[in-house]
């Protein structure tokens, strides 16, 4: 179905009749605070305290000692256990 | 002042990302915030909060990414962008390393170390010399923290310092707590070392906090910027004073970044250490 | 041992630090003390520690989801394989999505690839400039009849979204804002993230509402982009859409 320039030109027209108000409580109740300034930052350290020490070994990147331990434990209908 | 010289500012603080909603709403009285210029290329909120800050601050554009040692020479993409956030933000001093970090179009997103040689000192002062172009203004090299020297370096890190002074014209940002790190991980006298520094250079001094570890069971001092500066570095910073007189200070910290209230605290000691060394001066 | 030019020993000391052993370069550095392996292995760790606590920030959903010690796991071995091309760390990170999407330790994970998407495109629309958005004075004054042939673009940093799984709710669950369970069966979402005025957030949209943003940023007038809304979503109502678009400035001013 042919979408109507007349049904484009009302659903505009109602849209912009809508009072201010309208439109700033809508914005109120769908929009959210997410606070992502944290992504990843420059900083000007050189080194951090773990980059020293006595180690010889680098952590591997083929010692795959870890398995996913976090809020993952909340999701259901997936295995949590890292396929082999 | 007692000798009429002008009253200095009041040392500054390194702005960090967990701040940008605090310092707005407290403004505490630091003398300037120094912000990374890499974190702030994009636009968006967080730049918009550094301009609301610049009503009330004034502030210097510490960039750790132009990578002034690379042998490829300087990114035109990224100068590019520091240049329109220099020309947007009109800072008082802009900055960055005697380092390097990008090779073959890879950043590695860390301080690392040149040789000390002809060949490098060439490299550096034309990156250095390329910036200085484009911004239009003088930039401040910043004495980095090392872990290891190359064994044909010919040139000592300060002297190395001062040729590239000598041959750009550029200013000198003066970490004290590098230079102690520096000289304690290299064996190298901190006092001699700042007597080898341009006098007239110095536009800035840096104070952080390091930690002590080992490295092959010996000591070595890391600088991860995570903690109080610490005595010794107090210590250097007076020497630094008598040297090169009244700077621009600044408190960084990025590891575990501590309440604002800290950081506030460890200007005021900065301030305290500075009061000191001028009456002493005065006196 | 003669000295490498200093492009070699920037190559060189590229390949230690991501975790190849360099002999022609440990010989040029000084190992009094403390041994020239020891020193380069200060700045391997810190390239990889500082890199992946970057991408641990950019990507929270992840690391909140698989815990730290796996997430490290899985930075270190993206890192090797891409390190940062430029130096901006928010930047640092556009194929880790589909890199863990194609990791067989997280396979099973399904919904881990999508949940990395919503980080990144978060961080996108918050590092954006924004540019302008499209008030509802500017389409007023649009004539009538050129509305049909309007081309409608999202705004600078605003980013759509669609995933098999409820990637919201999982973004919320890995913040700590809801305490449920989530069933992975409950169903995908169509998610538009968008830029606030000191913040990002995203949005649910109707399959109708996501089909017509899609088809405006082919750059379809208007009234294609209803067609396939409308095609796609038989409920699709424009004039409950159009004010949703309004209020969360999610479109461009022409």
């Amino acid at each position: 179905m042919k979408t109507s320039h007349l049904i484009i030109a009302s659903a505009v027209a109602a849209a912009i009749g809508l009072p201010g108000t309208v439109l700033g409580q809508a914005k109120a109740e769908t929009e959210k605070c997410y606070g992502v300034s944290k992504a990843g930052q420059n900083d000007c350290q050189t080194a951090s305290s773990s980059c020293a020490g006595t180690s010889k070994k680098d952590a591997q990147a083929d010692a795959w000692i870890a398995v996913p331990k976090g809020t993952c434990a909340k999701i259901v209908g997936a295995s949590l256990t890292p396929s082999k | 002042m007692a000798d009429g010289a002008p009253s200095p500012l009041p040392t500054g603080i390194g702005l960090r990302a967990r701040h940008l909603e605090e310092l707005p709403v407290r403004k505490p009285d630091v003398g300037f915030l120094e912000i990374h210029a890499e974190n702030y290329l994009n636009g968006g909120p967080a730049l918009k909060r550094v301009e609301r800050l610049r009503a009330d601050y004034r502030f210097s554009l510490h960039a750790v990414g132009l990578s002034l040692g690379s042998a490829e020479g300087l990114d035109a993409v990224h100068l590019a962008r520091v240049k329109a956030l220099v020309d947007r933000l009109q800072p008082d001093l802009v900055s960055d390393h005697l380092s390097w970090s990008v090779t073959s179009a890879t950043y590695l997103n860390d301080l690392l170390p040149l040789p000390y040689t002809e060949e490098s000192l060439a490299v550096v002062c034309r990156n250095v010399e390329r910036l200085q172009e484009s911004l239009g203004r003088r930039v401040l090299v910043e004495n980095p923290s090392s872990y290891l020297s190359f064994t044909h370096s010919t040139i000592g890190e300060a002297e190395f310092l001062a040729a590239i002074v000598a041959r750009t014209g550029c200013g000198l940002l003066c970490d004290v707590n590098n230079i102690h790190v520096t000289c304690s991980n290299m064996r190298l006298d901190p006092t001699a070392y700042l007597d080898a520094l341009p006098r007239s250079a110095i536009g800035e001094f840096h104070l952080a906090g390091h930690v002590i570890n080992d490295a092959d069971g010996e000591t070595i001092l890391i600088d991860d910027h995570g903690s109080r500066v610490a005595e010794p570095v107090w210590a250097l910073l007076r020497e630094a004073l008598a040297r090169f007189g009244e700077q621009p200070t600044l408190i960084e910290w990025d590891t575990d970044v501590p309440d604002l209230d800290v950081l506030i605290d460890e200007a005021a000691r900065a301030d305290r250490e500075r009061r000191a060394f001028h009456m002493g001066a005065a006196a | 041992m003669s000295a490498l030019s200093l492009a070699d020993l920037q190559t060189a000391f590229r390949s230690a630090c991501l975790g190849s052993d360099s002999p022609d370069l440990a010989a040029l550095v000084d190992g009094e003390r403390i041994g020239a392996d020891a020193r380069l292995r200060i700045y391997r760790h810190h390239v990889f520690d500082s890199l992946s606590t970057a991408l641990g920030a950019t990507f929270s959903s992840v690391l909140s989801l698989v815990g730290e010690g796996f997430f490290r796991m899985l930075a270190r071995e993206y890192i090797a394989h891409t390190p940062p091309s430029g130096p901006v760390l928010s930047e640092y990170g556009a194929d880790f999505p589909d890199f863990i999407e194609r990791h067989e330790r997280v396979r099973d994970l399904v919904y881990l690839a999508d949940a990395a998407r919503l980080d990144w495109a978060l961080t996108r629309a918050y590092g954006s400039d924004g540019g302008t958005a499209l008030t509802a004075a500017a389409l007023a004054a649009i004539a009538p009849e050129a509305l049909g042939e309007l081309r409608l673009r999202l705004r600078m940093g605003v980013s759509l979204l669609r995933s098999a799984y409820p990637v919201d709710r999982i973004w919320a669950v890995a913040h700590g804002k809801d305490d449920a369970s989530i069933d992975l069966a409950s169903g995908g979402v169509e998610l538009v993230v968008f830029q606030r005025d000191d913040d990002a957030a995203f949005a649910r949209l109707t399959r109708g509402e996501a089909a017509m943003l899609v088809a405006c940023d082919g750059a379809t007038g208007l009234a294609v982009a209803l067609e396939r809304a409308s095609d796609a979503d038989s409920s699709f109502d424009f004039a409950t859409a159009l004010p949703k678009f309004l209020n969360l400035d999610i479109l461009a001013a022409p």
